[in-house]
């Protein structure tokens, strides 16, 4: 195998450099303080986080990746308001974040539509909630159902609709209210590697045409590289922050740019960050069977 | 392809672990799961080599020395009925000898006697049709028949004669003709005839009627005219419906409200679950007592048994359902700006409706099983009258089918129920083509047996 020299993670071309100085222009819309939380039951204590501290700036596209007990889940359930934090607190638009409220709009792993209402009846959940009259809501839902390429199935229920269909709806019904946040807790974790490779493409294409800030968490590094304007990284026990990267790929961002210099430079970086060399996977993977058929795939 | 295709086209096998099968054989399944059981009972009613320990009378007689009166319908053993027709065997020989020696006498009881032996004849005249139920007792009529069956004019076939009785009635006939062509009370004849021997069919106990009188009593039942002072089954059926779904629905009037908020709010959980909890396991039908001293009388006592019996289960059931609302979809709620009162009336109702439905189907089918029970207590009304009174008499071909129709009027409800959930609840319809599209996946998948080469994008990309 031949080894690429990769360049420093951390160098930026001048127009991502200028992108950047750009986007920390801009207000901060979403603030994490000394974040902690512990989980206590009748016999131990289990730190899940602890002095987590960043900001996210308005239309920024921020990632949360690390790997798996390192809190990432429970970091955005606090952001969302659906825990609250054992310390620190959680601002949104320098106001004190208490609980669940509609310009945090959350997109989850597991679907989540609500299975009696139709794809515009669930794209207009929020609306209704806030009180707008069905006559309003109705031509808004439509118009955020076309953003997410779902005209023809307005009214099909949730059940008709496959994985990819129901996390754009999901988007969808999230983005209706407005949010100034909009919270992904793995939203493509469940799907098949060509629809999530789609549902990123799409998530980017609608990123940018709504005035929208987006935190994402997921496991997959490749993900996180191609949607990301920063990579937020954890390490477990207990949760804390590791590394805030400044993703030097620039944007627009295409899968051609999943072999460019800078891509594969960060997704080692990360690989670094989340599995620290000498307990690289390959080393530990055993030997499950030596077969005869095995020996000419190379 | 074609032909790596038709080596692995193969019978379907009909046992498969949780795999449906397809609509034919599930058709043919379903309808052997009502054949089957019908299908036995008709054999053992029908194949008189397979049980039968008794007969069932067609002639009957009285016997002088035994008070216990059989008639033509009833149900006896065959060691009894050896017995019997040998005791009356013995007396027509006795009677025949006492004849020939001239040592019969005569006397005013004899006549009487005869004219019941006479009698013996009419329920084999009935059966074929030559009488009618109302005419068992006219003399005249049955007079008539001794004299045709005698000549020959007429031949019982359902039942037919043996040709012991056949016999006997020839011998009957030739002293009665002596007298009389017609019928007349003085000028029967004054020393005694012979009595018919007891005749019958071998048959099941008297509790397992053959379907097809259980089906031609459940016709006359369900289709006559009441008689006087009875009500007609369809009434009973009306009073039985009454009871039960006046149990349920005032049970849901409670129960279901109930329900909802224990499986909302940890408050009413712990408020009131535990004491329901204990509630339920005193019996229902021990309260009978109490709730006709409370009640008096009427319907209100039973309609209250069949509330008791369902209310508690309900609260549980439903508070149970309420609980398994999926969470996540609460949270997805109020991150889309739900409060919490909008939450109970937006997510939490129509998200457990359909569960809810179905919890309701199953109670309404546990309120049917209080009916008899609530039927019994004070004064006993309704189907439950007719079938403890039927059962009582032994005719337990008139019970089957009102049991029976209990039990289809129960299937069929809750059979339209379950259709009518796809139309209240469209959402809740499984694709159809679930099934299909994982036969399809196998039947691609079976000709790939030969490992095709994998390469993965992340496998080719160097690190």
């Amino acid at each position: 195998m031949t080894q690429i020299d990769l360049p420093d993670y951390r160098l930026q071309s001048a127009d991502v450099a200028a992108r950047f100085r750009r986007l920390k222009s801009r207000p901060v819309v979403l603030e994490a303080r000394n974040l902690g939380k512990t989980f206590a039951s009748s016999h131990d204590e289990v730190v899940a986080l602890e002095d987590i501290n960043f900001a996210v700036h308005r239309r920024e596209f921020l990632c949360v990746i690390g790997p798996s007990g390192c809190g990432k889940s429970t970091l955005i359930r606090i952001l969302a308001g659906l825990e609250t934090p054992t310390e620190g607190e959680v601002l949104i638009d320098r106001k004190l974040v208490t609980g669940p409220g509609p310009e945090r709009g959350m997109v989850f792993q597991g679907y989540t539509l609500f299975p009696w209402l139709t794809v515009k009846g669930n794209v207009m959940f929020g609306l209704k909630m806030a009180g707008r009259a069905s006559i309003h809501a109705e031509p808004e839902a439509r118009q955020w159902i076309e953003m997410v390429g779902l005209s023809r199935f307005e009214n099909a229920y949730p059940h008709q609709l496959s994985g990819g269909m129901k996390q754009r709806v999901a988007i969808a019904r999230a983005l209706a209210n407005q949010p100034r946040v909009l919270l992904m807790d793995e939203p493509f974790g469940a799907l098949d590697a060509q629809t999530r490779c789609q549902m990123q493409s799409y998530l980017l294409q609608i990123w940018r045409n709504v005035d929208v800030t987006i935190v994402f968490i997921t496991h997959d590094l490749d993900e996180a590289i191609y949607l990301a304007d920063r990579i937020l990284v954890l390490k477990p026990h207990p949760g804390r922050l590791d590394e805030l990267i400044e993703v030097s790929v620039p944007r627009p961002r295409s899968s051609e740019q999943l072999i460019s210099p800078e891509f594969l430079a960060t997704r080692k970086r990360l690989e670094d960050l989340i599995h620290p060399p000498g307990q690289s996977a390959g080393d530990k993977l055993p030997t499950l069977r030596l077969t005869r058929a095995g020996d000419d795939v190379e | 392809m074609q032909a790596s295709r038709m080596i692995f086209k193969q019978r379907e096998p009909w046992f498969k672990i949780r795999e449906e099968l397809n609509a034919h054989r599930a058709g043919l399944l379903t309808g052997l799961s009502f054949f089957l059981p019908l299908a036995i009972w008709c054999l053992v009613s029908y194949a008189p080599f397979i049980w039968h320990p008794d007969v069932r009378l067609d002639v009957s007689a009285d016997r002088t020395d035994v008070a216990t009166v059989y008639t033509a319908g009833d149900h006896v053993s065959k060691e009894f009925f050896a017995t019997f027709q040998k005791a009356v065997r013995d007396e027509n020989a006795q009677i025949l000898q006492d004849r020939q020696s001239g040592n019969a006498t005569a006397d005013i009881m004899v006549r009487r006697d005869n004219q019941k032996k006479l009698r013996q004849l009419a329920s084999l005249a009935i059966s074929n049709g030559w009488l009618r139920w109302n005419q068992r007792e006219d003399d005249a009529a049955i007079y008539k028949i001794w004299k045709e069956i005698a000549t020959g004019a007429l031949t019982p076939k359902t039942p037919p004669l043996s040709p012991e009785n056949f016999d006997i009635v020839r011998q009957n006939w030739q002293m009665l003709s002596a007298d009389s062509a017609d019928f007349d009370a003085r000028k029967l004849p004054d020393q005694p005839i012979l009595s018919l021997i007891p005749q019958g069919k071998p048959s099941n106990p008297s509790y397992l009627p053959a379907p097809g009188d259980v089906l031609l009593t459940g016709w006359h039942n369900f289709t006559s005219e009441a008689e006087l002072g009875q009500l007609s089954m369809m009434e009973r059926l009306l009073i039985s419906i009454r009871i039960v779904w006046g149990g349920f629905l005032l049970s849901c009037l409670v129960g279901v409200p109930i329900g909802v908020l224990a499986g909302t709010y940890s408050l009413f959980s712990k408020l009131l679950e535990p004491f329901i909890d204990f509630f339920r396991y005193m019996p229902a039908p021990a309260f009978s007592t109490l709730l006709v001293a409370i009640f008096s009388a009427h319907d209100e006592p039973k309609i209250a048994l069949v509330f008791i019996g369902t209310f508690f289960q309900m609260v549980l059931v439903i508070s149970k359902t309420t609980r398994q609302l999926d969470h996540s979809l609460l949270e997805s709620a109020q991150t889309l700006g739900a409060k919490p009162r909008q939450l109970f009336a937006h997510v939490v109702i129509p998200g457990i409706l359909p569960d809810l439905y179905n919890d309701l189907r199953i109670l309404l089918g546990w309120s049917w099983t209080w009916l008899v029970i609530a039927e019994l207590i004070g004064v006993k009304t309704g189907l439950t009258e007719f079938i403890e009174t039927q059962g009582r008499w032994r005719n337990f071909d008139a019970v089957f089918p009102v049991i029976i129709m209990i039990g289809l009027i129960g299937f069929f409800t809750d059979q339209f129920l379950a259709w009518f959930r796809g139309i209240l609840f469209p959402y809740t319809r499984k694709p159809r083509s679930k099934s299909k599209r994982s036969n399809q996946r196998q039947e691609l998948a079976k000709p790939a047996q030969t490992p095709t080469p994998r390469t993965t994008v992340k496998e080719l990309t160097p690190t």
